[in-house]
Formats: C-alpha cells, sequence, structure tokens
C-alpha cells in the first residue's frame, strides 16, 4: 500500500517537474480519446467512403462517368436487336435486324428455342463491345491521376459485367498504384449502372418458353402483373411475332422475334413443306 | 384425212407427254426437306430443304425430333434456375445449359418465400432472387400452386423489429419470421424484439425512428406509405394524419385507411391506391399531379376515351375491327384483320391476330362488385372444315367450328343434291395473287343453273324450272357465296376500295 502510494506520489512528482499539473494530464487523456474514437470511426467508416483519393476524387465514379454513355448505347442497340449485336437468323422490322430467339420454318409446329441463355449472352455481347472503351476510361483515369501531380502504374484493364435486378456491374478490373507523399493500390474497381434489362430479359425468356410450349404467349397478364411493364406484340404476315417489351419507368426496351404455331394463308396447301 | 388424222394424234401425245411432265417437274419442285443443324441464314435445327443449309452444317434426311443432334427436350439453366422446353439439344449444349430429353427434377416448382413476398419457381432460382435481396432461401417445395404461395405470405404477421445497433435502439418494420432470427442473413442478426402490429415509430417502443413528411412506394404493393426517420414503410399516405400519434403508432388495414372504396387516382391527400381499379403508386413527375406531401402519388393507369370512345381500366383488353366491311357475317374486307386492344399504364397498345383472318377476335367481361373488367383474346378461326359439313347442327357447332348455315346455298361439291351449306362465319384471307388455291377455294361457288323455257301456242316463251336463277336476288345470293368462302369475288379490300375487275362471271347458253 505505501509502495502504491510512494508511486503515486512520485510520478506526481515527476509531472510536476515536467511543468505538468493535474489539467494538464486530463487534456492528454481527452486527446488520447479523441485520437481513439478517430482511429475507431476511420477504422468503421473507410469502407462506407469508398476509393476515394484527393480533392474528393472518386476513381470508380470517374469510370462510371466515362464508361456509362458508350455501354447505354450498346445496351440500346443490342436490346433491339434481340440481345444481339450482329445476329444471324433474323426478320427486318422498322429497319432493325430482330434475332429470331424461337422459331419453326414449318407451319402448324411450335418454335425450337434459338437462344436458351439470354442473359449470358446478352453480358458477353456487351463485355466484348466495351473492352476497348474500359482500356481507354483505364488509360484516361491514369492520366488524371498524373494531371493530378501521382506517380501512377497501371497493367492492363479488365471486366466482367453482370446484369442484375435494377443494374448492370461492371467490375473493371484494373490494377493501378498511385503515388504522391504515400502510395495506395487499387485492384478493381465495381462500376453499377442502372437499369432494368434483368427484368426485360427474364420476362423475355419466360415468353419464349410460352412461345416454344404453347405456340403464343398472353401478354395482357405479364403487363396485369408487372406494373412497370408494357409488352407490344406484332404479328406479321409470314406468321413471326415481333414482341417490344418496355419498362414505363426507365424507358429502356428489349426486342426480339418469334416464329412460332404459324398458320398459312386459306388451307395452305401449296405452303406446307 | 388419215394422214391428218395421225399427224393430230401425234401433237396430241407430245402435248400429253410435255403435260405430264411438266406435272413431275412441279411435283419434284417440292423438294423433300432434311433435319438442318444450322441454316444459311444462321437458325439452328429446322426442317428445311437441304439446299438451305449452311455448309458443313450437319444434315439428316429425317425430321429433327428424330435426330440426336437437334432433339428438343428440356434445356436447364444451373444460373438462373430457369428451364427451357423444346430446346434442341445442340444450342443447350453450346450454350452451357444442361440438356435433358425430360424435364428434370431441378424444374420442379415450389414457393420460394422473399420477405413478405413469394415467387412460385425452382429450387435454383429461389437461391438465384434470395441472393439478390439479401435474404437466405426459403423455398417451400409442398406448396404445389401459385395461388397458395402467394396467400401463404400474405398471411404472414408483421410488427416492429426492435434491436440494439450501435449503442441505439434501432428498429425494422418486417415479419416476425425474420425479426427472431428464422431467416438468417437479416440486418437485425435475428436477436430482435419484434412487437406485432406496431410500428416503429410508436412512441412506447422507445426506437430512434420517428415521423417524417416523406412517402415511399414498397415493391409489390398498390399504395403509397409514410416512411419514418429510419427508412421503414408505415401506415398508407394519409395527409390529414401527418401528426396523428395512434396513426403512427399501430399498423392499419387497408380498409382502415383514407377512402378504401376508390382509386385515388391523382388524390394529393390520400395514398390508398387500388390497382385493380386503376391507380398504382409512383413518384411523381412534372406532368404527373402532385402530392401534398412526399414525392409519390397514386397514379391514375385507366384509358379515357380509347379509340372506340369508351374509357377502359388497366389490364383491360377489348375487340377491334375496324376495317371496312363486316365481321361475323360471312363477308370480311380483303387484308383486314382482328385486332385486340389492351389499356397498360394509360396508354391504349394494340395487338393484332393472325394475318389473313387465321385468328379472330373473342371478348367477354367478368363483373364483381357491379365493376365491368373486359377481357379479350386472340384465338384461331376454325374455318377450314365449314364447306365439308352438310348438316346444320354440325355446321353450327360451336365448339368444334367457327361456320353458319346458309339455308339458299348450293355449292359446287354438293352435286345439286340438296340446299343449304356450311360456310365461314369469318372467311379467310387467300394469297390470290399467286399460286392456284385461291381459284380451288373460290370454284366452290361455282354453280350451273338449268333453266327451262316451254314455248306458247301463240309465240312467246314461259319459264317452267329453275326460274330463280333469273331473279336479281338469285345473282346476289351467289355473289353473297361466293364472297362466304374466303377472299373471292367483288369484295372491297380493308380500305373499303373495290376490285379492278367484277370478281365473277355469269354465262348465258
Amino acid at each position: 500500500m505505501n509502495r502504491h502510494k510512494d508511486y503515486k506520489e512520485k510520478t506526481s512528482d515527476l509531472y510536476m517537474n515536467l511543468g505538468w499539473n493535474k489539467r494538464g494530464q486530463v487534456a492528454i487523456f481527452v486527446i488520447i480519446a479523441i485520437v481513439i474514437v478517430a482511429v475507431i470511426l476511420v477504422i468503421f467508416l473507410r469502407p462506407r467512403l469508398g476509393f476515394t483519393t484527393t480533392q474528393g476524387f472518386s476513381p470508380e465514379k470517374y469510370l462510371g462517368d466515362c464508361i456509362e454513355p458508350n455501354l447505354r448505347d450498346n445496351i440500346n442497340k443490342i436490346a433491339s436487336q434481340g440481345g444481339y449485336y450482329n445476329p444471324e437468323g433474323f426478320v427486318v422490322y422498322n429497319s432493325t435486324k430482330v434475332k429470331y430467339l424461337c422459331y419453326t420454318s414449318q407451319y402448324y409446329k411450335t418454335c425450337m428455342v434459338q437462344q436458351p441463355k439470354l442473359r449470358e449472352h446478352f453480358e458477353g455481347e456487351i463485355d466484348s463491345l466495351i473492352k476497348p472503351k474500359v482500356e481507354q476510361c483505364a488509360m484516361n483515369l491514369k492520366a488524371e491521376y498524373e494531371r493530378q501531380g501521382y506517380a501512377v502504374s497501371l497493367s492492363q484493364a479488365e471486366e466482367s459485367i453482370s446484369i442484375v435486378p435494377g443494374n448492370i456491374r461492371i467490375n473493371v478490373i484494373a490494377p493501378i498504384t498511385i503515388t504522391k507523399e504515400s502510395s495506395q493500390n487499387f485492384r478493381s474497381f465495381k462500376v453499377n449502372i442502372k437499369s432494368e434489362m434483368y427484368d426485360l430479359i427474364m420476362t423475355s425468356v419466360s415468353i419464349i418458353d410460352y412461345e416454344s410450349t404453347y405456340g403464343d404467349s398472353e401478354t395482357t397478364l405479364y403487363m396485369q402483373y408487372y406494373p412497370d411493364l408494357k409488352i407490344e406484340k406484332t404479328k406479321l404476315s409470314d406468321g413471326t411475332t415481333i414482341y417490344v417489351l418496355t419498362n414505363v419507368i426507365s424507358k429502356e426496351s428489349f426486342t426480339f422475334a418469334s416464329r412460332s404455331l404459324a398458320w398459312p394463308p386459306g388451307y395452305g396447301i401449296e405452303e406446307v413443306q | 384425212m388419215k394422214n391428218n388424222k395421225g399427224i393430230f394424234g401425234i401433237i396430241l401425245l407430245f402435248l400429253i407427254v410435255i403435260v405430264i411432265s411438266l406435272n413431275l417437274f412441279s411435283v419434284n419442285a417440292i423438294e423433300n426437306t432434311v433435319c438442318c443443324e444450322k441454316t444459311q441464314s444462321g437458325l439452328y435445327c429446322q426442317d428445311v430443304p437441304s439446299s438451305e443449309c449452311a455448309p458443313n452444317s450437319r444434315q439428316v434426311p429425317t425430321s429433327c425430333q428424330s435426330t440426336s443432334y437437334c432433339k428438343p427436350g428440356t434445356c436447364y439453366d444451373s444460373v438462373e434456375g430457369t428451364c427451357l422446353d423444346n430446346t434442341p439439344q445442340i444450342v443447350c449444349n453450346s450454350n452451357n445449359g444442361t440438356w435433358s430429353e425430360i424435364k428434370p427434377a431441378q424444374c420442379g416448382l415450389g414457393c420460394c418465400v422473399l420477405g413478405d413476398q413469394a415467387a412460385f419457381v425452382s429450387l435454383v432460382r429461389c437461391k438465384r432472387l434470395s441472393g439478390f435481396l439479401g435474404l437466405q432461401t426459403n423455398f417451400k417445395k409442398e406448396i404445389t400452386n401459385e395461388v397458395q404461395c402467394v396467400l401463404s405470405v400474405q398471411s404472414q404477421e408483421k410488427g416492429a423489429c426492435v434491436y440494439d445497433f450501435e449503442f441505439e435502439r434501432a428498429c425494422k418494420f418486417t415479419t416476425r419470421e425474420e425479426c427472431l432470427g428464422n431467416n438468417a442473413g437479416n440486418s437485425t442478426g435475428g436477436n430482435g424484439e419484434f412487437f406485432a402490429g406496431k410500428l416503429c415509430t410508436a412512441e412506447e417502443l422507445g426506437t430512434k425512428c420517428g415521423p417524417t413528411k416523406e412517402t415511399l412506394c414498397i415493391p409489390g404493393k398498390d399504395e403509397v406509405y409514410f416512411k419514418d426517420s429510419c427508412g421503414n414503410p408505415a401506415n398508407i399516405y394519409d395527409a390529414s394524419k401527418i401528426n396523428d400519434k395512434e396513426y403512427w403508432a399501430n399498423v392499419k388495414d387497408k380498409s382502415e385507411a383514407c377512402n378504401p372504396s376508390g382509386s385515388n387516382a391523382n388524390s394529393a391527400s390520400c395514398g390508398n391506391c387500388n390497382y385493380p381499379l386503376g391507380s398504382f403508386c409512383r413518384e411523381t413527375t412534372s406532368e404527373s399531379a402532385k402530392a401534398s406531401y412526399g414525392n409519390f402519388i397514386c397514379q391514375d393507369l385507366n384509358c379515357k376515351k380509347t379509340q372506340n370512345g369508351q374509357s377502359y381500366k388497366h389490364g383491360e383488353s377489348w375487340c377491334v375491327y375496324d376495317d371496312a366491311g363486316s365481321q361475323g357475317e360471312s363477308d370480311n374486307s380483303v387484308g383486314s384483320r382482328f385486332y385486340k386492344h389492351i389499356c397498360i399504364n394509360g396508354e391504349e397498345v394494340l395487338e393484332q391476330c393472325a394475318d389473313f383472318r387465321q385468328e379472330e377476335c373473342v371478348e367477354d367481361s367478368i363483373s364483381q362488385g357491379g365493376i365491368k373488367f373486359s377481357q379479350a383474346a386472340c384465338r384461331v378461326n376454325r374455318w377450314q372444315d365449314c364447306t365439308a359439313q352438310t348438316e346444320k347442327a354440325d355446321c353450327e357447332n360451336t365448339d368444334r367450328r367457327d361456320c353458319a348455315w346458309n339455308e339458299e346455298a348450293i355449292l359446287a361439291i354438293q352435286n345439286g343434291s340438296s340446299k343449304g351449306a356450311c360456310l365461314p362465319l369469318n372467311t379467310p384471307g387467300l394469297k390470290f395473287w399467286e399460286g392456284d388455291e385461291a381459284q380451288a377455294v373460290c370454284s366452290l361457288a361455282n354453280y350451273q343453273c338449268t333453266v327451262t323455257f316451254e314455248k306458247g301456242l301463240f309465240g312467246g316463251e314461259k319459264c317452267t324450272g329453275g326460274c330463280e336463277c333469273l331473279s336479281d336476288s338469285w345473282e346476289k345470293d351467289r355473289i353473297g357465296i361466293c364472297k362466304a368462302l374466303g377472299d373471292c369475288g367483288p369484295k372491297i379490300n380493308w380500305a373499303g376500295q373495290e376490285g379492278y375487275k367484277e370478281g365473277y362471271k355469269i354465262d348465258v347458253k
């Protein structure tokens, strides 16, 4: 007990010798507490801040803004052609080549599915189309950092696309190291672009299923179930049906063709093969 | 003379040979089809003439059903959990799908519970959807129909789930199951305390969540809801209850909210939208009506004054036949077709039935609580065997065909045996500009009428037999029969224009 008291007295003397009084001690403790809280806040909040470097510059936002216009154009083009950029097996409708996702050349027969994995195919088409743009945007990002006074090391950029409900996600894998006073490494950037294409594609798959099984689909039910969906169905003289699915909120649309359970004119004696 | 006969005989024989060879040639012109793995136009597994197959594409002189590579079956997408029927094996396999001749067990449907919503899908699809929503998979295989599936989630008890988060009393408005951790992966950590029928803003719960003047739309719900300061939905938006503590404390049913029997379309003060009546929660725009509080409103989805002058509710469909001529009277105009119109989101969308009137539009309506709901559909025009019917009862059997009995008509195939013929109710379209089929169909209306005259003693003639054929009405009837068979006779087109030719001929011999 005495030893403890001695220690307290000694340390107290020491602080006094250093010119610190009790108030000073309290101040030190407060500063330490603030530092601890600040460290905790940084630890907890850091992931939420994202990859933001100096002056609020976000490489993800930069890449997103760079890629989006090109991506949107390509999505619109592919979506208007049944999920294909350069379709084979198509019908020309309103000067656009619309891919047959289900087709039979015969009369009175249901169609054969031509693309069972539409979403994956769509992703692949976008991927191949935006690759040059992604590389260009990664180079632009490097240039932007260099403009801000960073030394930048950038590896070859690669990307992967995934279409999910409400979004098109682009994972840009572009290992980059930026150095000014200290170094920062980024391996990949996640770019999210708002899009309702997933629902349009999956509804199209469901319509294809109906077309291949029953020869036709009842679009009114889809529209009653999904308030944001509009389906326009146009039947051409040769038995082809053009489907245009539109999200009435985002105005995005997906167009494809099908020829199933087609009827010939008259008895079709001369038409049936 | 004999020589002349011989030469004539040789020429006749030569002509016969030419005619026969031409016929044979025309028969051979219809090329046999093969199952083509890929056609020149890039389509897979089509039964087409061999000449249409792509180079290096496999082809077998049989139907695709019988081949190994084009055999249709079910293609299973193991990522999305979807199954597509009638997919050729090669198409499925080349797209990394899993093909099987019969539907695999993975395609079996069950009830997928997604929070307070449900989907009747396969197990893998359920996992995929749950993953998107950040929920643990809750798949009920024992539920075997969609209605039961939807009802099962509607009966879920909802309330305030209070839990501790970052030294605060947080709250989430959710189901009991999710709150108490039966559905792991939820934000409450499964350690919440559940208060059934309570809102997170109830003062007695002492949570950090309070009332706001903001509103929101909830996926799968029609109505506009108040939003609390934690982002949770509260009760249905009612401007008059914005400061009502009780309204912010206890869950109110739709029937207890403002104007439950109306659609409340474009109402600034009431967010009790009613989808069957044509209103749905939507964000306000510069063109839409504004709400007194918040940025959401019950948008009017109904169609006012459509093409036929009537108003329809969202989702209603109806038939339109507005081309020239009539319908259902065995006299449709050339090029005319049936249309189904649909009211969607305040917009009138039209859908054609098959061309050449191979489909016709049928319409009916259902009434519930004095509210009529019209539904239309394109269905096959069953005219094909009309002329083969000899009995009125068979002709008018609407379960089998769409025909009308004409008491006075006699068709060429009847050999004049008896009066009365069965004719299509909606005449089919024909490709009269090419081929011989139209001529064959229309020639059924050919008729030979023998009129007998008797000379009088003092000159003059008196008609004694077949005299009706001399009347104007007979000619009119024959024209009617001709027109009823298809695009035959003196018809007008869909725009109301007459043809360049008379369309019929009466020979008097």
